[in-house]
């Protein structure tokens, strides 16, 4: 629950007030700690691609919203990060449990995470590893980062960070 | 009635609402008929409309009305689950059900045959769901935005057809900062 916490504290102070969580079992403590703050808007969605139109019109209303979700769900969501956060340059905070990297148990989860890194390269969107506790330090800059661009940016959890929170 | 013309007579109820417009034909239309900053034309992300209005009416307090297509709403129809679960008072959807998809070149949508997206959208929870005709649009859209404590799901039930026309000037930040200037964020315009 210690990291939970400390990366959900570390996105309200970056600026973020508006969350949206499709699961992961590496994302549960989070969703537990925003369905009880009273701070900040939280919902679960059905599909990230879904998300990322719900992430704009908040924006649009003055929000800085952030996504969870797993490293699949990017997959989901190329085109709507391009034709639509992109294109209107709105600033999308994606906090990504990295499946299928060290530590992970189920290997389907390996082949998205040999290309998540690609992907979000490719897409030009910044990225911010967190492999240790004291990675997690650098999450309010960077969130308030994506205002400052005007960009989506994406924060990496890795397996083994998660794990055992 | 085809879609050009359902525009036409939503114009006045419209015009100074806060409005998320679909992908294509709908926006160059409304953008022909009557331009106004206070609509936010999608140019991208075929599906997303209804989601961007959603979003916009949980983080401001004004009535937000998404005008959606059948084809539109059946590649992103997880969004009605979300409406139904999620949507709060000041949200309308608007679907312009002309079962096809205009701006492709007519290929009829599912809705043409068997999907009933008031069946859908009733099925996964929206309350306030209301099929009528073109001519019967405007009244349950003033219906609509008069009530303050009720999102609601139309579903205006019209032909298809499409009126020559250009794409839109406007480039998307430009779209994007007029919007916000309405809702009072853009100081510098």
């Amino acid at each position: 629950m210690k990291i939970s916490q400390k990366i959900v504290t570390n996105l309200k102070e970056g600026g973020s007030d508006f969350f949206l969580s499709v699961p992961c079992k590496l994302l549960a403590n989070m969703i537990s700690i925003l369905e009880n703050d009273k701070d900040i808007y939280y919902s679960a969605i059905p599909r990230e691609e879904e998300g990322m139109g719900i992430c704009a019109g908040a924006y649009l209303g003055n929000k800085l919203p952030c996504i969870m979700m797993q490293n699949t769900g990017i997959g989901n969501s190329v085109n709507s990060i391009v034709s639509l956060l992109q294109l209107y340059q709105i600033p999308v905070v994606f906090l990504i449990s990295y499946r299928g990297t060290s530590g992970e148990p189920v290997g389907a989860q390996g082949g998205m995470a040999s290309v998540t890194e690609d992907i979000l390269n490719t897409l030009r969107i910044p990225m911010l590893h967190c492999n240790t506790e004291d990675d997690l330090d650098k999450i309010s800059t960077f969130t308030n980062h994506a205002k400052v661009i005007e960009s989506p940016v994406a924060i990496l959890c890795n397996f083994n960070l998660m794990k055992d929170d | 009635m085809n879609r050009f013309e359902l525009l036409n007579l939503l114009k006045e109820t419209i015009k100074d609402e806060l409005v998320i417009c679909n992908i294509g034909l709908p926006s160059q239309e409304l953008y022909k008929i009557n331009d106004s900053p206070n609509y936010f034309y999608m140019l991208g992300s075929m599906g997303l409309a209804s989601s961007i209005g959603l979003g916009l009416s949980l983080a401001i307090d004004r009535n937000v009305i998404s005008i959606d297509g059948d084809g539109s709403v059946l590649m992103n129809m997880n969004t009605l689950a979300t409406i139904g679960n999620r949507a709060p008072s000041n949200y309308t959807l608007l679907i312009v059900d002309n079962g096809s998809y205009g701006s492709t070149g007519d290929q009829k949508t599912f809705t043409n045959e068997s999907t009933s997206l008031k069946d859908v959208a009733i099925g996964a929870g929206c309350k306030n769901v209301i099929e009528c005709s073109g001519e019967e649009t405007d009244e349950n859209l003033k219906k609509a935005l008069a009530d303050k404590n009720n999102s609601y799901v139309i579903i205006s039930k019209i032909q298809s057809g499409n009126v020559p026309i250009k794409p839109i000037p406007l480039n998307a930040v430009t779209i994007r900062d007029r919007f916000r200037k309405v809702i009072g964020l853009v100081p510098y315009l």
